[in-house]
């Protein structure tokens, strides 16, 4: 029987498409997700009011935050999930080598990551529908966006859930590597943040959330995250390439 | 050509070594039996091949490649083992298709009449078969991926006996129209001999023999009778086993190369000289002690 020659980029692709098929209970937990995120947002993400001497007012805010930030963590569970044994064995069931099961991951992680920000960006607006149905307001004010403020808000974020993709993925695939991590990164996050604000002048995190929440340029802002996702998927890929499949 | 040449191979969890010096070459186009007692190393090896795990140290050739991370190796080899773990969100019928997208030799058709044979719900999750059902399964992929490297480990576990008998002639018959080099580990010998070309017998770790199994049938003799005459006459012959059968009686067996006249000795002591079968070689010349579990019960 003679031997097949099989191009790598070809196997990626046919490993992409077997998890977008295989995986796809993640999207349905990602609708779940958006469902409980939209209930959470339904009293507003933000309000405040005043009165004076004849009138007193009320305003709320009703904006994608909450759905943003809950799919920022389904997408860093997710990572951490698809990190696994059972789904890493999964591909080693048909072709495949580390490098091309971990590529054809962090593809299907991007598209989760493009699928999860469309979404928010749709369920913001089935939201705002049911607030002006079930709210007796008085008056709503909808901030009209262009076309291109649009995409950029979409972009940003698809960007900040695969930038939390990428985070989750490195600690899924450092705990598979050994059990000590599940203890030792929450302690040295924790620990490191509460040893920071001991203190009473916290400066790590608000210089990690500085660094890409103040940003304002929106090249730059790109940058950044394909910078640090580039970094954290990397260390990733040099790391399972040493593990071993099925002890 | 040599498919699989190992030298030296070693492989270790932590301080016990799985694997020790293991020196094997698997021909193409063979079916080879790897034969070995419970934790010999069978599983460990089969890994190694199909690049799953990392030898310690030594070489080892699978395609002349190293096996580990090596996509030619992993579109070439099919491994097959009750393990095997499949997406639990693709029906038994998707992951057939799965399948045969990956392998470039996949032959579909026989692969849907297995599925029809064995009578499997296109509609069910792989983890929802029963242990035999998964096997069957498995053996399903393993044969219709026509891989020119098919390594199953353990095979007809769990299977009941009509479909273990279908599974040799399947695998038989697959074998004898697209020849390929076939490893297959099991304790039963007995019921894999007559499908196997070679038996690798290992035993902790080690090489214990290499032989066709034509040769592995005629390995040793078994001989019966007193136990003072079994004594003196194999007094300088090297055992592979002497066990007390009765009161004072005994059983040895030993290599199947005595002179004619050694032979005529034995019957004028009144021995019995009976054939060996080759599950009991292996099972003889396995077995960490000389006198087998008799040896446990013994008092004194």
């Amino acid at each position: 029987m003679y031997l097949a020659e099989v191009k790598a980029w070809d196997i990626v692709r046919k490993q992409y498409r077997y998890k977008l098929k295989s995986y796809f209970s993640v999207f349905t937990s990602l609708i779940v997700i958006q469902l409980l995120a939209i209930l959470f947002s339904f009293n507003g993400t933000g309000m405040g009011g005043g009165t004076s001497n004849s009138i007193s007012y009320e305003f709320y805010y009703y904006t994608s935050d909450i759905i943003l930030v809950f799919m920022m963590i389904w997408a860093f569970i997710t990572a951490i999930i698809i990190t696994t044994r059972a789904y890493r064995y999964d591909d080693f069931s048909f072709v495949t080598n580390r490098t091309i099961s971990q590529v054809s991951n962090i593809l299907f992680l991007l598209s989760a990551s493009i699928f999860a920000g469309i979404t928010v960006y749709l369920s913001t607006h089935l939201f705002q529908i049911l607030a002006f149905y079930f709210k007796d307001n008085y008056s709503i004010i909808v901030d009209s966006l262009s076309f291109t403020e649009f995409l950029m808000g979409m972009i940003t974020s698809i960007l900040y859930i695969f930038l939390f993709a990428s985070a989750g993925y490195l600690f899924g695939i450092l705990v598979q590597l050994h059990k000590g991590f599940l203890l030792i990164i929450p302690t040295i996050l924790f620990g490191g943040l509460i040893l920071d604000g001991i203190g009473g002048n916290p400066t790590l995190f608000v210089n990690v959330t500085n660094f890409f929440g103040e940003e304002t340029s929106f090249i730059l802002f790109i940058c950044k995250v394909a910078i640090v996702s580039s970094i954290l998927l990397l260390a990733s890929l040099g790391i399972s390439n040493r593990m071993e499949v099925r002890k | 050509m040599n498919v699989v040449v190992c030298h030296d191979l070693t492989k270790q969890y932590g301080r016990s070594k799985a694997l020790q010096n293991m020196n094997c070459t698997i021909a193409e186009n063979k079916i080879t039996g790897l034969i070995g007692r419970n934790g010999a190393g069978k599983t460990t090896l089969l890994k190694i091949i199909a690049g799953y795990l990392h030898h310690s140290s030594g070489d080892i050739q699978v395609f002349s490649e190293n096996p580990f991370n090596n996509l030619k190796v992993s579109a070439n080899t099919v491994f097959i083992d009750n393990e095997m773990s499949f997406s639990q969100g693709l029906t038994l019928k998707e992951l057939l298709e799965t399948a045969g997208s990956f392998y470039p030799n996949w032959n579909h058709d026989l692969a849907l009449k297995l599925f029809d044979y064995f009578s499997f719900n296109p509609k069910q999750y792989h983890g929802n078969l029963s242990k035999g059902m998964k096997s069957t399964f498995n053996m399903i992929v393993g044969l219709a991926a026509r891989c020119p490297l098919t390594i199953m480990d353990e095979p007809t576990s769990g299977m009941d006996s009509a479909t273990r008998k279908d599974f040799y002639r399947a695998l038989l018959k697959e074998y004898i129209a697209y020849p390929r080099t076939i490893i297959l580990s099991s304790h039963l010998l007995d019921e894999v001999e007559d499908l196997l070309e070679e038996v690798l017998l290992i035993k902790s770790g080690e090489k214990c023999l290499h032989l066709p199994i034509d040769q592995l049938k005629e390995y040793a003799i078994g001989v019966r009778g007193k136990t003072v005459g079994v004594a003196s006459w194999t007094e300088k012959m090297e055992l592979i086993s002497m066990q007390e059968i009765g009161a004072n009686m005994s059983y040895a067996v030993i290599r199947n190369d005595r002179s004619i006249k050694e032979l005529e000795d034995a019957r004028q002591l009144e021995l019995e000289i009976t054939p060996v079968s080759a599950e009991d070689i292996c099972s003889y010349l396995t077995s960490k002690t000389k006198g087998g579990i008799d040896h446990v019960f013994s008092r004194g």
